[in-house]
């Protein structure tokens, strides 16, 4: 039993800059939850006051029902991997990852039985007599992120646990700690820049920005409904399109108008915005440029600027009336820069922001 | 073209070198050519070759019934054994406090102890005399030893080596590990801090070794005495027994461990030890 609940929860440095100015937070028991926000926005911060390292301010810290604030760090139970791995340079790998396990006494078989599990899975028994300083970046990571496994905490910390590997590790790697997670069976916070890991891996995402919870919401809501225009951006990649339109009233409702497009949107909450511009955000694989979009008044002819093959789908850089988009379209309906090219706008789909709070309407 | 210079300049460098360590070692080696020759042999001038009193100089030195060697060996190990051991330890200890740590007092402590590094032995000696005669510790090795505890300067040393190889995250790690601030100390920082405390050590331990100040005004009886006053004592022995050869023996007698400690020691000054834990 070990939610984590953030209460109020301030931390200001002792250079009086207050990195987290209120942050309320429930973590559940045995949840995945992963913190993401741009670079310098508190999330290892935030790591950090739930492992005990950065004192809390003010506010309250539980983990499951006990008060934290004042509980040393060996004795909250928690395991973390470090941004910048934290590896003990003059232990081996082996001993690196027993350091905590002959603290807790366990014995020496077991010990041996658990280094072995974790090195499988992490590939490194060909390392487990080397020092950290014998490692690549990667493989360093991987024991710092095998130091963790080992343990059987109540909470697991993970600071971009993955930032050095490459692609395919990367890939093999948020497998294997999804797996671990779900065979463990304990809470698990996690740190990251990549959307690829905070979508697939989360239960749910925690989206930061300058210390403060924007949304807080499972991957497939935070997609699709974000709460405000800060997370429509950054979540999604390509990024999501912002359009500035103008809100007409029509006979069937509301429409958004920006050059001749007119997009319809049966909002009622738009009444207040009648004659006013808001901010029209559209994903980039809501432009269809498939045929069967057609025909309801919601197309646009663009022009593109750029275009970049991937394969099966081409990103195109557009240019439409003064605004810059970008569209994601099946590659066999792509068309080449400095072409025109007609594409639908999928009015199901389509999210609206406020102007001047950029809180969605 | 540039070949030429620069050959020049290397011999330049191997010149100057070369007589740098001549200079060095010329008089080690006459200390040792001296210890194998007679008092009449030395008075007659100097040698590059050994002479046979080697054996009659050590007996002569080991025997002599005023001169308690051995236990002037023993002394002046001790000593120094322990001034190393608990000046380096007790200095990372307090460095690591100063390092790791934060709290009020922090900065007056750091200047407190910077203050102290500067203060010399001779103004403080009466004091110091006077204290441990009130405590009962005149005539006994515990003065010479007690006080290493406190070494302002093996202090800064530590204190500076802990600012640039010794990244917070590992001390956090260990925490993080369920490790107690005291294991964290023993099991991570100190073999981390392993090339400055063997520098140190060999400092501490020539330092206190050749030590006379403190120990000549400290030590009374002869079997408590250490080295560096027993050498004092042979050469203002008196004129007529005055042997040469005899001071030359205990000199070199009393270079040897020093040897070795630094022999022992100067294995664990390597670089790199902190090397692979944290990403740069
Ligand atoms: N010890 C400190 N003293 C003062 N300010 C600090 C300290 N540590 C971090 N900060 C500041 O707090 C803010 C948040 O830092 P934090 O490390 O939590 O960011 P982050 O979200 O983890 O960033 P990144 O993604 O780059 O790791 C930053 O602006 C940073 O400058
Ligand atoms: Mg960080």
């Amino acid at each position: 039993m070990a939610g984590i609940t953030f209460k109020n929860v301030v931390k200001t440095y002792d250079n009086g800059v207050t990195v987290v100015p209120d942050l309320n937070l429930e973590i559940k028991d045995k949840e995945f939850v992963v913190l993401v926000g741009p670079s310098g926005c508190g999330k290892s911060t935030t790591l950090r006051m739930i492992a005990g390292l950065e004192s809390i301010t003010d506010g309250e810290l539980y983990i499951g029902d006990k008060l934290m604030n004042a509980v040393a760090p060996k004795n909250r139970n928690i395991a973390m991997v470090f941004q910048n791995y934290a590896l003990y340079p003059h232990l081996s790998v082996y001993k690196n990852m027993t350091f905590a396990l002959e603290l807790a006494k366990v014995p020496k078989d077991e010990m041996k039985k658990k280094v072995q599990w974790a090195a499988e899975i992490l590939g490194l028994e060909p390392y487990l007599d080397r020092k950290p300083k014998a490692l690549s970046g990667g493989q360093r990571q991987r024991v710092a992120l095998g130091r963790a496994m080992v343990r059987d905490p109540e909470v697991f910390l993970l600071d971009e646990p993955l930032s050095n590997l490459d692609a395919k590790l990367r890939t093999e790697m948020r497998s294997q700690i999804s797996k671990l997670h779900k065979r463990l069976g304990t809470t698990f916070v996690y740190v990251t820049h990549d959307q690829t890991e905070a979508m697939t891996m989360g239960d749910r995402i925690c989206v930061m920005k300058d210390g403060i919870v924007q949304q807080f919401d499972t991957p497939q809501n935070l997609y699709d409904h974000p709460c405000n225009l800060f997370v429509a951006g950054f979540i999604g990649s390509p990024q999501m399109n912002f359009i500035d339109a103008k809100v007409k009233k029509t006979s069937t409702g509301y429409a958004l108008c920006f050059g001749d497009a007119e997009v319809a949107a049966d909002r009622p909450e738009l009444a207040s915005y009648e004659g006013k511009t808001v901010v029209l955000g559209i994903r980039p694989e809501d432009l269809h440029a498939e045929p069967q979009f057609f025909g309801k008044g919601n197309v646009i002819d663009a022009y593109i600027d750029l275009d970049e093959m991937m394969g099966s789908e081409s990103y195109l850089y557009l240019e439409y009336a003064g605004q810059k988009m970008i569209a994601r379209v099946p590659a066999r309906y792509a068309k080449r820069a400095e072409e025109n090219i007609q594409l639908a706008i999928d009015t199901e789909t389509i999210h609206l922001f406020d102007k001047e709070t950029e809180k969605a309407i | 073209m540039d070949k030429k210079p620069s050959h020049a300049r290397t011999v330049i460098a191997y010149i100057v070198l070369i007589i740098l360590t001549f200079l060095c070692l010329f008089f080690f080696y006459i200390l040792v050519i001296n210890c194998t020759r007679s008092h009449q042999q030395i008075q007659a001038g100097f040698s590059f070759l050994p002479g046979s009193s080697f054996s009659k100089n050590f007996n002569s030195v080991i025997h002599d019934a005023k001169l308690p060697v051995l236990s002037g060996i023993k002394n002046s190990l001790i000593v120094s054994s322990c001034c190393a051991v608990l000046a380096t330890y007790f200095s990372a200890l307090t460095a690591y406090g100063l390092y790791a740590y934060d709290f009020k007092l922090k900065k007056p402590a750091f200047i407190f102890i910077m203050l102290i590094l500067v203060m010399p032995t001779q103004v403080s000696a009466m004091g110091f005399i006077n204290v441990i005669t009130k405590m009962g510790m005149i005539n006994t090795l515990y003065p010479l030893i007690l006080p290493s505890v406190a070494a302002p300067a093996v202090f800064y040393f530590m204190y500076s080596y802990m600012q640039s190889s010794l990244p917070l995250e590992l001390v956090e790690a260990a925490r993080i590990d369920g490790s107690s601030e005291f294991h964290t100390f023993n099991r991570v920082v100190l073999p981390i801090m392993k090339p400055a405390l063997a520098v140190q050590a060999i400092f501490a331990f020539v330092q206190n070794w050749n030590n006379y100040f403190i120990p000549a005004l400290v030590l009374q009886e002869n079997s408590k005495r250490t080295l560096p006053i027993l050498i004092a004592m042979l050469r203002s022995a008196d004129f007529l027994k005055f042997d040469m050869g005899k001071v030359y023996m205990l000199i070199t007698i009393a270079i040897v461990p020093i040897i070795i400690v630094y022999i022992a020691l100067s294995r664990y000054i390597v670089a790199g030890v902190a090397l692979g834990g944290v990403k740069e």
